[in-house]
């Protein structure tokens, strides 16, 4: 029997490339090479790597690297369509934005990923602003700093602060408010554990509140324009901790009761100080601004102290 | 020795004592120990005066004496116990509160006797060290002072002595027949031919033990602010079992069992035992750690973890002193501080949920007093700034010192302005002590009624309201000064008690 030569099929380039979107599609977290090989066996190395590059260039594909390898996606087809009339370099940028997320990036660190020079990228960004692109969102942090990041992109709390910030600034007298209603809460209902006179006990538990019970008391009490979640009250009552007015324990608490994260709950309790103002604070001297100017014989003596002078006549 | 603690002390010896002892006083408090020759060319004060100074140091037991190697004598002072006079008044006001004011009415002997004897053993008053017996061989040569010993049993224990009938004293009080019972007598002016027996028995005040009274009343009353009033009687009924079996410089008293504590809790109190155990528990779970649990035996073993409770209220007070002078927002940050011990700039900013420039001028304004400090972390070799962390951290104990010489020095001011008003107002004073001792005689003498009016209206009325003013200006300096010393006391407390724990350590 005579050798049947197979003819190698030449496969037609474009072919090649249609296959190998299909795949994408049909993969769209991204296919290695690998994938592409098992599909296509018929073509080898050298079409294959002619294939992609000539689909990246055209901007069909998105090379990643991941860990197993190297990744291609497609490309969202909008997006193609918007970077059409844009050269590599911006391109490049917009890249670099968009792999900051709703973070953002600083100019500066624009710079330094893409080598470009510092006139290029501020006419690129200048640019890719005018066609509604990428936006600038001023950093809560330091007011001077611009970071960029895409247009649609919500910015990230860090950026803008969250809940106590509105427009850059810090809303103290709304963290006052939500300061003094809190306290008053936990201290109404210490009273009333107070009040009942039963077992230690029961009176020390019944004082105690969660931080869910908190919570829901301020979103009723309807002081706040925005919707706080459960952390931001936490936050307010650790300010109330610092001010030495509420302590804090952590129960082990059963997953699935109201309020529990993690297995654990923390409860809160209005306290009162444990000691009366002290003794050095009562006199001028405690007080005094130029305490350590002053001594016997000088300009500012204890003879002459109009501190003391007002002081001595209450 | 800091120089507000010797400005203090000489303030004080020389209102009570006098100029020479403050001279003398002074000087041994900032040389230490010196022989006798020294302080007279020293000072320039002549041997009699400098004798007589030093007994009445030593009387008033702010002084002592050591045989040094070489055979002389050296006399030194100590601030500590010169400073303890500030307290006197504290000590009187104590005594009274718990064994009763005699009103100024004459107290019969036996009142006396049974309330000395109660004092002895409590420890409030101890026996002074004294001569040992001549025991050695005759022909050694005397030593160039005394060596006082005390025996350490013998430290609180009353000798009995039985009144003899002689002169002002009255029959003995106690019916036992044994014949040598003698009652306890501290009249200096013995009148009878024979010594008494317990000639050479001198007593003094127990400091300690009113220290270590001072701070368990701090202890109850911070839980009871804390808690509620019968968490402190029970506070207060441990603290008193432990009172005499734990010494001042411990760190935690001795185990009591709840079946103790329900046995010695004062009869007012009928609370169950459940009830108890209840209250221990919830001592005992705290935050504030006052009371730990140290073993299950006996219904469940108690301690009063005492450096604990010391290290609170020290804190305390220095958060109290923080949020007078700088404002309830400094006293945020500086818990906010003691809490996470350090922190960087933005942190503070973050946890205190206070503005950015509020913050940076609080914190700021805390460092430049010294209640903050920073600690620098480097990121880099060379210390740059831009490279470097700083963080923010309060360092307890060297703020308290700070405090207390703070304290010392407003004390300090506190009598050198008492003593400036006196002076303004001598001849004013003068005049009224004149008036009033007219008045005096001639009521002795029998004068009649528009006489004494007259007399009286030699003083008149504005001079009687600046008499008045001045009165109630000395009474509220007076005031203040006690209130700077419990201030004092709960620092220096503070201070000494981790000085001793830290000494213990290995």
């Amino acid at each position: 029997m005579a050798e049947v030569k197979v003819k190698p099929e030449v496969p037609d380039p474009l072919d090649v490339e249609n296959r190998i979107i299909e795949l994408c599609h049909q993969f769209p977290h991204g296919i290695t090479d690998q994938v592409i090989q098992n599909e296509m066996p018929h073509t080898d190395a050298q079409q294959r790597a002619m294939a992609i590059n000539r689909l990246l260039s055209m901007g069909q594909l998105d090379l990643l690297r991941s860990n197993a390898g190297l990744l291609y996606r497609v490309k969202d087809s909008q997006n193609t369509s918007k970077m059409k009339g844009s050269d590599n370099q911006e391109k490049l940028v917009y890249q670099i934005i968009e792999d900051a997320g709703n973070k953002g990036i600083w100019s500066r660190d624009i710079r330094y990923k893409s080598n470009l020079p510092l006139t290029e990228i501020n006419k690129i960004l200048k640019n890719l602003e005018s066609k509604k692109l990428i936006k600038a969102v001023k950093s809560v942090a330091a007011s001077k700093k611009k970071v960029y990041m895409l247009y649609n992109l919500q910015p990230d709390r860090s950026v803008t602060g969250g809940a106590w910030y509105s427009d850059q600034d810090f809303e103290s007298e709304f963290v006052e408010v939500l300061n003094q209603q809190c306290f008053k809460f936990l201290q109404s209902k210490a009273e009333a554990a107070r009040e009942s006179k039963q077992n230690p006990m029961i009176q020390r538990n019944s004082s105690f509140a969660s931080s869910h019970e908190v919570w829901k008391y301020i979103c009723e009490l309807g002081i706040s324009k925005v919707e706080l979640s459960m952390e931001d009250i936490e936050t307010i009552l650790n300010t109330l901790i610092y001010d030495g007015k509420v302590e804090m324990t952590i129960i082990a608490a059963k997953e699935g009761t109201v309020g529990s994260v993690d297995g654990q709950m923390k409860l809160y309790r209005a306290v009162n100080p444990i000691i009366q103002p002290t003794g050095l604070v009562r006199t001028p001297c405690g007080l005094c601004p130029v305490f350590d100017d002053c001594h016997e014989g000088g300009e500012i003596s204890p003879s002459n102290c109009i501190y003391m002078t007002e002081w001595l006549e209450f | 020795m800091t120089q507000a603690e010797i400005k203090l002390c000489s303030l004080l010896l020389q209102e009570h004592f006098g100029e020479i002892v403050e001279k003398i006083g002074t000087y041994l408090v900032r040389t230490g120990g010196q022989p006798l020759r020294v302080i007279v060319s020293d000072t320039g004060t002549s041997l009699d005066q400098v004798k007589k100074a030093l007994c009445v140091l030593i009387q008033h037991n702010l002084g002592t004496y050591q045989i040094q190697k070489r055979g002389f004598v050296e006399y030194s002072v100590q601030c500590s116990r010169v400073l303890c006079i500030l307290r006197y008044p504290r000590y009187i006001y104590t005594a009274k509160t718990l064994y009763g004011d005699t009103d100024g009415k004459t107290m019969d002997y036996t009142e006396v006797s049974s309330t000395f004897v109660r004092l002895a053993d409590t420890h409030f008053v101890q026996r002074c060290p004294g001569v040992p017996d001549a025991s050695g061989p005759s022909d050694s040569a005397a030593p160039p002072a005394p060596t006082l010993v005390i025996d350490e049993k013998d430290m609180y224990s009353v000798p009995r002595l039985n009144l003899i009938g002689k002169g002002k004293r009255r029959r003995s009080c106690d019916d036992d027949d044994n014949g040598e019972h003698k009652a306890k007598k501290q009249k200096q002016d013995l009148e009878s031919q024979e010594p008494p027996p317990d000639d050479g028995i001198y007593w003094q005040v127990n400091r300690d033990r009113f220290h270590q009274h001072f701070r368990d009343q701090a202890i109850v009353s911070a839980v009871a602010n804390r808690m509620d009033q019968t968490s402190s009687e029970i506070v207060r009924t441990m603290l008193r079992m432990s009172e005499v079996t734990t010494s001042s410089n411990a760190a935690y008293t001795q185990p009591l069992s709840s079946n103790e504590i329900f046995r010695s809790l004062p009869a007012g109190y009928n609370i169950g035992k459940q009830v108890l155990d209840q209250y221990l528990t919830l001592l005992a779970d705290d935050p504030l750690e006052f009371i730990g649990k140290s073993g299950d035996s006996g219904g469940g073993m108690y301690v009063v973890n005492l450096h604990k409770a010391l290290a609170s209220l020290a804190t305390a007070t220095l958060e109290s002193i923080v949020q007078e002078r700088f404002g309830s927002r400094c006293a945020r940050i500086f818990r906010l501080l003691l809490r996470k011990k350090h922190l960087e700039q933005k942190q503070v900013e973050d946890f205190a949920m206070i503005p950015a420039k509020e913050a940076k001028d609080m914190l700021y304004k805390m460092l430049s007093e010294n209640f903050v400090s920073l600690q620098e972390i480097p990121k880099t070799p060379d210390h740059a700034p831009s490279r470097t962390f700083y963080l923010y951290t309060v360092n307890v104990l060297a703020s308290t010192r700070m405090l207390l010489h703070r304290c010392y020095k407003s004390v300090a001011n506190l009598i050198e302005r008492r003593q400036y008003e006196t002076r303004e107002n001598k001849r004013l004073l003068e005049k009224s002590q004149r008036v009033e001792a007219i008045l005096a005689s001639m009521q002795a003498t029998g004068a009649e009624e528009v006489q004494l009016q007259e007399i009286e209206e030699m003083i008149t009325a504005p001079e009687r309201q600046q008499l008045e003013s001045l009165k109630h200006t000395v009474n509220k300096i007076d005031a203040s000064e006690n209130q700077v010393d419990e201030t004092i006391f709960l620092l220096a407390s503070y201070v000494d008690s981790t000085v001793v724990a830290a000494a213990k350590k290995p």
